[in-house]
Formats: structure tokens, C-alpha cells, sequence
């Protein structure tokens, strides 16, 4: 298929999401509403980010696993929300990436971290446990426990498998942010404010409800990450279209400059809407909320 | 001038693209520079030219030219310094995913053979009536979910597309969740059961065909920081238009640098560096060099070259072709987990040259490039033995009888299409998991069995503490 000559180039580049893909899911053919979708994705995206570091995984390993996440739910084909939990395809994720790497882990840890993350009692995550965790959490209130190891490794290994299949064994994710560090050396910029605010928009657009690592080469996030994060730390680009340098045109780039600097809204809205209850976290929790949201339309 | 040459269009678009691309990660300032100069001297002349000209849009997912030349050939409409504005964008390889199809896409003929990391057999895809080769994978229901040595297979493969490298054209899987297959295509031999079955070697000129096709697949996947760990003749495959491709990323992983952890039971033994041999703990691309060097020893006497019957065994082949490591021609030699007390013969067969030349008389038709070639990947210190790149230009490939081209290659009666299994008779792979094992290379010289018997002289010992 691919050329010779670009073929050294898959090590730089995704595999994107299709137009019909984009345009479809799972979830919504089984009755979830987009922006239910998209909350909950972005919940499991964060779940996955929170639990990486818990597990003390370098980001690089945790953002390959929300890229590989979030492809999973994409399209007809792919997984959907009534029918996989959230949260196991965050952990299965996870646990899969970290395989492939240099960091690998165990199904124990992986499991560990969730059952804690996912405790309505001592989580840190708001969207899990809206009261916020208490200073000094009761373990009995995040125990995982023999038999629940065993049933919960079962689901871990054999979603695994599903996500494999599902993504027809596409494990590879290339990232932007080393990029974006060659980019901003070739642009002089010597600024590591800049670089850090770049990195800070490239790791919350793995967030992204628009879903931009699905759409766009990592070269487009970088130059894209980059662009905002000059601007936003005053410091001055030179003055010419640089980003074609980087094979990014300006639509590619106003879209994502757009999508990134859209994030902070984004997660303030998050917030103020589900603040309350929380994010559905699994199949069940997702049930109830249409089911919630089925009575309120029909009391009105 | 620099300005026009860097966008502008070869007679081939996508390798100047790629050019274009590496060449600007070294001299990224001056182009930054030159950019800019470009885009000053656009903006005189740009207003003119963009009606004819508008600006190419190129949205990937919206588009479906993907495959058509993107970039514009930048003619000049005369003979001035007049330059157009032609930004060409680089295509990134378009690649999709979607779901594992069902196996039962394609129709099973035959068994060809069954290897330690699982089946292989013949089929047909239904639907488009093409004959492939579908792997199973071994699921060895291990505790950590999907075996990450399959995993690893099926991501090395995906990434690594070269003519020398077997094509992973897809995944399908059965009906549960543990039936993976690998559709790759099918082909006629395998280097190891045509050399047995062959009564003559293979001529010069078509041993070098083979190797330098071995040489360049593996050196795209070095390029691309994959280890094959598993070269052998009955890994490489060979059709019926003289082309051979690396097969089974079974033992295949990513390395990098540092290097990480990586598991020492690897290659099969016959193929195996001495440096595993010995328990070194960090190695890295060196081990697939010297397993390139014993496949070119077999294609030049159409026997594998060191058949040890375990790892004492095998070591002591080994020194007993290439004498033993000196402090000369290994100084890390000692410090290996193995080596430490080790006792050498007294180093007095010391040929000249580093690293030493081997027996001439066990390759009596070898030139003295070849001989020099096959030393240098056969040296002990890994350190010494020859790159992918070094080997693709040694002499030995340019000095006559040259390379025979592939259209010219004989062709031979197929084992693998007819109902028969291969003959496996080359140990197998280690198995993922097992324990290094403890080794006594008290007889390595001398050949006296048991560890006890009392080795003076010429004798080495090896204590494991």
C-alpha cells in the first residue's frame, strides 16, 4: 500500500478516523445521546490520565492509551457505551499500552488503581465523587478483594482482547509532543514557558470532545499546540507562514488552534453540568441516567 | 534559488518530500531563515499569480485524492527569478483501522507447518480467490491477558513495510475471543528446507542476491528500532520470482535507547550470539548480526554452521571456529555474567587482523571479501561485528560474480503448496518465560563430560556463583 518512501513516515504519523466513523457510533445507534457520549469519553479519558499517573506510567504510555480509548468508541463498529463500561475500557486500555512499552504492568496494580479511582467514597475525581475526597480516606472504602480481583481480571483480559479486536490490532500511536519540541527548537524559540504551555495544551486536547488526535497528524497538534502557546505566552514567531514548513496549512491549523483553545470552556460546562451526580462510569450507571433523562422529557 | 529547490518537484514527489523532510530536521534555522526571505519576496509578486493559482486546500479526511500527487510542479512562466508560491504539504501515509474480519473469509487448504508460536497453513480468501499463508497465534492462556509476544508480532509487522519483510496484510479472527489469525502472503519455500533439499549449494552470485535481500530488511527494521531476535534459514522465505522476506515476529520487539529490560532467552541456539550465550544483560541489534552471519555460513555449505546440542555445546563450537575471545579481540569479554571465571587456553592461535580472520579452509569458495565479511559478523565482541549498513556496502556485494538478478533466480519445486508439512529439524525459539538457565561450561574445552573431572591446561572452567 504505502510507498517505500513514505512508509518511513508511519513512525510519525496516525492511522485517522474515517468520515463515516466520525459521523456514527455505537453509543448513539444504542440510543445515548452525542453530548452524553462525549461527557462520558471525556470522564474515561480522565480516568485514564489520573490512573496513569497513579501508576506512576510516563505520559507518554498514559496518552497512547486515551488515543487508543477513544478510538475504541468511534464509528458502527466500534465499541459502544451500553454495552462496555467505561471504565474497563479505560483500564484494559491502559493495562494494554503499558504492555507494549517499556513500563509494563500488572493486571493487580491496574486493578488496584481503578477500584480506588472508582470509589464513590475516597476517589479524587469529581465526575466519580462529587462530595471530593476526604482528607484521609477509610480503605476499607477503596479494598479490592480476592474475589473481586479474580472477576474484575477477567473483565480486564477479555476486554483487551475486544479492544483488539475492534481496532483490528491498530496499537500504534504517535505523538505529538516530541515533536513539538523539534518544532520549537527549529523555530528558535528558546522560551520553556512556551514549551511547557504547549505541552499542556497537547495533553488536554487528548480531552478534546472535537476528538483532534483522531482527526489531525501529530505534526498538526504539535504546530497547532505551539501556535496557541506563543501567542498566549506573548512571545514572537517569525513572521511568515511557519506552519507549512511543518506540512500544516492554515485551515488544518486555524480548526485546531480553534479546538484546543475551545478545552477550558469545554471542561468548565463538564463541570457545572455533572457536578452534581457525577459521570455514568459504567453500563449501568449509564442505564439509570437515560432512563433519568427519559422521565424528565416525558414530565415535561 | 534555495527557496524554489526545496518545494519544488522531482520526477519523484514523494521521496524529495521525504528528503525535504529529513533535511530540514538538520538545518532547521536556516530554513526558517530562507522562509521567510521566501515569503518577502512572494508578497511583491503573489497577487498577480493566485488568481490562476488559488492556494491548494488539502483536507485528508475530506478528500478522497489521497493517492494523487499532491504537489504542483512549480513552473516558472519565464526565464526571470520570478517564484510562485507553491506550498507543497507533505501526504502522511493514510491509514485506517476497523474491525478484525472472521476467518471464515477464507477457505484452509493445507497445514504447511507448525512452529512454536502456532500454526500455518495455506488458504484461499474467498473473496478474492488469492492463496495467502494464516498464522495462528498461540494463545498460551497466560495470566497477563493476550500474550504480549503475539502482540508485539502483529505491531512490529503493521509498522514494518519493505519488500524484504513479509507483509501482515490483516488480522481476522474466529469466533472467540482467543482466535487470532495473521493473513500474510504465501510463499513457495523457506531458505532451510530448500537448502536440504538442494544437492548443490546455491551459486555465489545467488547467495549474495539472498543475503543482500536478508541485509535490507533487516536493516529497515534497525532503522526503525525493531529487533528481530529470531533470524534462521527456516524464518526467511523465498517465492518463485527470487525475492526473500523476514518472516516471524515472534521474537520481535522495539528497542531502545537506553536500552530497556530485555529477556536474554532469545534466538534459537544454533543462531545465537555469544554474547546471550554468555548472559550479557544489555545487547541489542549486534545479535541479529551475528545470527545474519551463521545464515551466510549455511548458504555457502548448506549446513547450518554451529549445531550445538545445548548452550556448553554451542559455545564451544563457537570458539572452536573463531578460537578463543582474547583480551584483544574482546575486552568486555570478562565482565559478562558467564565469562567471569572462566580459564582460556593461553591465547597463542592468535591470527592477525581484528577480528581475526576465520579458517579459510572451511570455505574454500569464499573470496577473501566474503571470507572478511563473514568474519566481521561472526566476530565475538559484538562491538566489532559489522552493521546492516556496513555489510549492504562491503566489497562483497560489489566484486564479481555480482549479485544475480532476482528475474533470473531458478525456480524450485514448492514443498510448502503440496500436502506435505515441513521438516522441522532446527531447534525451536526459546519459549517466553523460562528461566535462563544455569549454566556449567566446564567442558567447553577438553570435552570431558560432567562439571567435576579435574581440567588443567588447555581446559577453561566456568564456576557460576
Amino acid at each position: 500500500m504505502a510507498s517505500p518512501a513514505t512508509s518511513g513516515l508511519k513512525y510519525l504519523s496516525n492511522a485517522l478516523a474515517t468520515v463515516e466513523q466520525l459521523s456514527n457510533s455505537s453509543s448513539a445507534i444504542d440510543g445515548v445521546a452525542p453530548d452524553l457520549e462525549a461527557s462520558i469519553r471525556c470522564a474515561g479519558a480522565q480516568l485514564t490520565q489520573t490512573a496513569g499517573i497513579l501508576l506512576r506510567l510516563s505520559q507518554d504510555i498514559i496518552a497512547q492509551a486515551i488515543v487508543t480509548f477513544t478510538r475504541f468508541w468511534i464509528g458502527p463498529d466500534g465499541g459502544s457505551l451500553r454495552i462496555h463500561s467505561v471504565k474497563d475500557v479505560s483500564a484494559a486500555a491502559l493495562y494494554m499500552t503499558a504492555k507494549l512499552s517499556f513500563q509494563p504492568t500488572s493486571p493487580r496494580s491496574v486493578l488496584n488503581v481503578y477500584t480506588f479511582l472508582l470509589s464513590k467514597e475516597a476517589s479524587p475525581l469529581w465526575f466519580v465523587n462529587p462530595k471530593g475526597s476526604p482528607d484521609k480516606p477509610i480503605p476499607e472504602t477503596y479494598h479490592l478483594t480476592e474475589g473481586g480481583y479474580q472477576a474484575q481480571r477477567q473483565v480486564l483480559l477479555r476486554t483487551e482482547s475486544i479492544i483488539l479486536r475492534t481496532l483490528g490490532f491498530n496499537t500504534h500511536v504517535a505523538l505529538p509532543h516530541t515533536i513539538a519540541l523539534t518544532y520549537l527548537q527549529t523555530l528558535g524559540v528558546s522560551s520553556s514557558d512556551v514549551a511547557k504551555r504547549a505541552f499542556e495544551h497537547l495533553n488536554s486536547a487528548l480531552f478534546s470532545p472535537q476528538l483532534l488526535y483522531l482527526t489531525h497528524q501529530p505534526n498538526a497538534l504539535a504546530v497547532a499546540a505551539i501556535y496557541l502557546a506563543a501567542r498566549e505566552r506573548g512571545v514572537r514567531l517569525v513572521d511568515c507562514d511557519w506552519w507549512e514548513v511543518f506540512d500544516v496549512d492554515r485551515e488544518d491549523l486555524g480548526f485546531l488552534v480553534v479546538g484546543m483553545g475551545s478545552m477550558e470552556g469545554f471542561a468548565r460546562a463538564e463541570l457545572e453540568n455533572w457536578k452534581a451526580r457525577g459521570v455514568p462510569m459504567t453500563v449501568d450507571d449509564l442505564d439509570g441516567e437515560i432512563e433519568r433523562r427519559r422521565m424528565m422529557q416525558e414530565g415535561e | 534559488m534555495a527557496s524554489k529547490s526545496r518545494w519544488a518537484t522531482d520526477d519523484d514527489p514523494e521521496t524529495e518530500a521525504i528528503l525535504a523532510q529529513r533535511k530540514r530536521e538538520k538545518d532547521e534555522k536556516r530554513r526558517a531563515k530562507a522562509e521567510k526571505q521566501r515569503q518577502l519576496d512572494e508578497q511583491q509578486q503573489a497577487r498577480a499569480q493566485q488568481e490562476s493559482d488559488p492556494h491548494p486546500k488539502k483536507r485528508r479526511r475530506l478528500s478522497n485524492d489521497h493517492e494523487q500527487d499532491p504537489s504542483i510542479t512549480t513552473t516558472p512562466t519565464n526565464n526571470t527569478s520570478t517564484t510562485t508560491h507553491e506550498s507543497t504539504i507533505l501526504p502522511f501515509p493514510t491509514q485506517e483501522w476497523g474491525p478484525c474480519r472472521n476467518v471464515s473469509n477464507f477457505e484452509r487448504l493445507n497445514h504447511i507447518e507448525e512452529g512454536s508460536y502456532g500454526f500455518v497453513s495455506r488458504a484461499k480468501d474467498i473473496t478474492t480467490g488469492e492463496i495467502v499463508a494464516l498464522k495462528k497465534l498461540k494463545m498460551d492462556n497466560s495470566p497477563d491477558g493476550f500474550p504480549v509476544t503475539g502482540l508485539r508480532e502483529i505491531q512490529t509487522l503493521l509498522e514494518a513495510r519493505h519488500q524484504n519483510i513479509i507483509d501482515l496484510r490483516e488480522v481476522v479472527m474466529g469466533d472467540k475471543l482467543d482466535e487470532v489469525y495473521l493473513v500474510m502472503p504465501f510463499l513457495e519455500h523457506d531458505l532451510k528446507t530448500l537448502l536440504d533439499d538442494m544437492s548443490e549449494p546455491f551459486l555465489p552470485s545467488e547467495t549474495k542476491t539472498i543475503l543482500h535481500q536478508i541485509l535490507s530488511g533487516l536493516d529497515f527494521l534497525h532503522d526503525q528500532w525493531i529487533m528481530h531476535r529470531d533470524l534462521k534459514t527456516s524464518n526467511l522465505l523465498l517465492n518463485n520470482r527470487g525475492e526473500v522476506k523476514i518472516a516471524d515476529f515472534g521474537m520481535a520487539r522495539y528497542y531502545g535507547d537506553p536500552p530497556p529490560k530485555l529477556t536474554q532467552l532469545v534466538v534459537t541456539l544454533w543462531y545465537r550470539a555469544p554474547e546471550l550465550l554468555l548472559g550479557a544483560e544489555k545487547y541489542a541489534t549486534e545479535i541479529d548480526m551475528w545470527s545474519i552471519g551463521c545464515i551466510f555460513g549455511e548458504l555457502l555449505t548448506k549446513e547450518p554452521l554451529l549445531q550445538g546440542k545445548n548452550e556448553v555445546e554451542q559455545v564451544s563450537k563457537i570458539f572452536a571456529l573463531t578460537g578463543p575471545p582474547t583480551p584483544q579481540t574482546w575486552p568486555d569479554f570478562r565482565s559478562l555474567p558467564n565469562a567471569k571465571s572462566l580459564r582460556l587456553p593461553p591465547s597463542s592461535s592468535a591470527s592477525a587482523g581484528n577480528p581475526p580472520l576465520l579458517p579459510r579452509g572451511k570455505f574454500p569458495f569464499l573470496t577473501n571479501a566474503g571470507l572478511h565479511m563473514l568474519s566481521s559478523l561472526l566476530a565475538l565482541n559484538p562491538g566489532a561485528r559489522l552493521s546492516t549498513k556496513e555489510c549492504l556496502a562491503h566489497r562483497y556485494f560489489r566484486e564479481d560474480p555480482r549479485p544475480k538478478p532476482k528475474e533470473m533466480f531458478p525456480t524450485f519445486p514448492s514443498k510448502a503448496g503440496m500436502e506435505k508439512r515441513r521438516r522441522r529439524e532446527t531447534p525451536e525459539a526459546p519459549k517466553r518465560g523460562q528461566e535462563a538457565p544455569k549454566l556449567d561450561f566446564a567442558s567447553v574445552f577438553g570435552g570431558q563430560g560432567g562439571g567435576e573431572a579435574g581440567e588443567q591446561g588447555a581446559g577453561f572452567t566456568l564456576r557460576l556463583g
